[in-house]
């Protein structure tokens, strides 16, 4: 922590000491370089070095400790183009974005307007539904393929209501695995979504609600007339947010299913780990993840033009 | 935003408000209470005298202070730069830091694998350290640059003319305003650092370096069959986090929502 702040002051200190002329002087007193420096080429140095060198071995046919690596070229990205698992993970990632952000938006949103109404025992309510938010996924992921488990406690409450039927290994089955590891991240993420729709609404003007309920609109009325535009540079963000969150997905999948079965919950996150870590194809795992890297950044761009245009109308 | 004025109506809202919360608790009622199956609390005493519980809270605590101190030099004297100081080409620095944003942080396992076992780094806790604070620094710069843009430069300005150098009005005047935003810095760094569990698994190898994400991990392994001390090792690992959260509610929500919202 010194080190670093010293290093950070330490330039713009001896310059003025040495301060040769008043005007000069006056000019390097507010230079900026030495301040930014530090942190610029910490960050900039580590991530542009690992995503160039990402790039490289995208082109190699490698194992990432033996001395000879063999160059493809493209020849990896070609390979990702015919790979059936790298498709399935692209769809699982729209499918998971869509789904989680829609409902975590409905939850979070709805959860706000009532907490903003006379409700009792707001606080408690409150903290259980952002606990799951500050509880790392490593440590609940024992606890939900647990809860999910054929004895666990959702197959008890479906068998104690007569719903026998639906009773299943959730995990276990490649058409509701997917599901569970959407439920599993909603359950985790609504308590933020929540939060900041708490905050928006609460710096509406209770004068337009007023003249809304004046104008004899409803409750649902309203929120969705009112409320909803009011909270919409929030739902913007959180479309971001979520986007870069689905691409990056890795730790439920991993800990709860392993992208299986069948990589019926592989993500990009699990599968470049799969190949690279796993399986030793670095090459192949560091093409995926450049073309990983571009989505992130292009549909961050995307969501940001949409959002500016819709802003300017 | 609800009106209610029918006691029915509002018992109803009631009724759906714990309705729509009951999903959240479930998950941790099962927890708490397959910590306690069999054995009861006799699980708890089993996975502490194992003895590697306090080596993985010693590190997780290490890890987070690092990326915690790291991250909050960094931030504030770098925002302070880009906000109230002359750069030339200063927003080409922040564009190419604020892309870092989109960056998943798997991309990094390949070239620091490789690099950190060049460096003899491997299996230290520098190999989680660095690329934490590396991930985490380009927010902490947006999110504290917005905040010093709100600083008033007159307050500058004053401090200038009566002689103070841009070290001292970077201590004396600016920093000492910046509480709030630090406070969500630190909150939403450590909740990165504390529950992060990529970098580590890749990069820590050795159960000495390993950090409390790790530990269902290790008790999986250790009991394969009893899934009671999984459990009970996911109880210690989360009361920490949840009583650290519960004792500065505003300050978790604050630092998070910051996370979230530009």
């Amino acid at each position: 922590m010194t080190t670093k702040s010293t290093t950070a002051a330490g330039p713009v200190r001896t310059r003025l000491s040495r301060g040769p002329s008043p005007s000069t002087r006056g000019r390097n007193r507010l230079n900026g370089l030495p301040w930014i420096l530090p942190a610029f080429i910490f960050v900039a140095g580590l991530i542009y070095y690992s995503v160039g060198y990402t790039v490289y071995i995208s082109t190699l046919d490698w194992d990432g400790l033996s001395p000879t690596a063999i160059a493809v070229g493209l020849g990896n990205y070609a390979d990702m183009l015919a790979d059936p698992v790298f498709w399935a993970s692209l769809r699982h990632t729209a499918v998971f974005w869509v789904v989680t952000f829609v409902v975590q938006t409905f939850l979070g949103f709805t959860l706000a307007a009532i907490m903003h109404s006379r409700v009792k025992l707001a606080t408690l309510h409150k903290v259980i539904i952002f606990i799951p938010t500050v509880l790392a996924p490593a440590t609940m992921a024992p606890v939900f393929r647990l809860f999910f488990a054929d004895d666990g406690m959702i197959n008890n409450i479906l068998r104690g209501v007569g719903l026998d039927s639906l009773a299943h290994p959730w995990l276990a089955d490649a058409s509701t695995a997917l599901t569970v590891i959407m439920m599993i991240t909603i359950w985790q993420w609504t308590g933020l979504w929540f939060i900041l729709y708490y905050a928006a609404m609460s710096q509406i003007e209770p004068e337009i609600i007023e003249a809304a309920r004046l104008d004899r609109a409803g409750n649902i009325r309203t929120l969705w007339s009112i409320v909803w535009p009011a909270c919409r540079g929030t739902t913007v963000s959180l479309a971001m947010l979520s986007f870069i969150g689905a691409l990056k997905t890795f730790d439920v999948p991993y800990l709860v299913t392993t992208g299986g079965p069948y990589h019926s919950t592989e993500f990009l996150g699990t599968y470049i780990y799969r190949q690279g870590i796993r399986q030793a194809h670095i090459g192949y795992a560091a093409s995926i993840s450049i073309v990983l890297l571009v989505l992130a950044i292009v549909g961050a761009i995307i969501i940001g033009r949409a959002n500016r245009r819709k802003a300017g109308e | 935003m609800f009106e209610v004025r029918h006691r029915s109506s509002r018992i109803l809202l009631q009724l759906l408000l714990a309705l729509l919360t009951l999903p959240f608790l479930l998950p941790l009622v099962e927890m708490v209470k397959g910590a306690f199956a069999g054995l009861g609390f006799q699980n708890f005493v089993v996975v502490w005298q194992t003895g590697v519980v306090p080596t993985f809270f010693k590190n997780s605590i290490l890890l987070s202070l690092s990326v915690i101190a790291l991250v909050y030099v960094g931030a504030m004297t770098a925002a302070f730069g880009f906000s109230k100081l002359r750069v030339r080409g200063k927003e080409v620095y922040f564009w190419l830091m604020i892309v870092a944003l989109t960056l998943p942080e798997v991309i990094l396992l390949s070239p620091l694998f490789v690099t950190f076992t060049k460096l003899q780094m491997y299996d230290t806790l520098f190999a989680v350290i660095l690329p934490l604070t590396a991930l985490q620094l380009p927010f902490a710069i947006l999110l504290a640059r917005n905040f010093y843009d709100g600083v008033p430069t007159e307050l500058m300005d004053a401090g200038r003319i009566d002689g103070a150098n841009v070290p001292q009005l970077f201590w004396h005047v600016v920093l000492p305003l910046t509480k709030p935003i630090a406070s969500a810095i630190v909150v939403l760094t450590l909740i990165n650092a504390w529950n992060s569990y990529l970098l580590p698994l890749v990069f820590l190898q050795d159960r000495s370096n390993q950090v409390v994400t790790l530990l269902p991990q290790f008790f999986i392994g250790q009991y394969s069959n009893d899934q009671t001390k999984i459990l009970a090792a996911a109880v210690m690992t989360a009361i920490p986090t949840i009583l650290a959260y519960v004792l500065m509610q505003k300050n978790f929500e604050r630092g998070l929502s910051a996370g979230a919202l530009k």
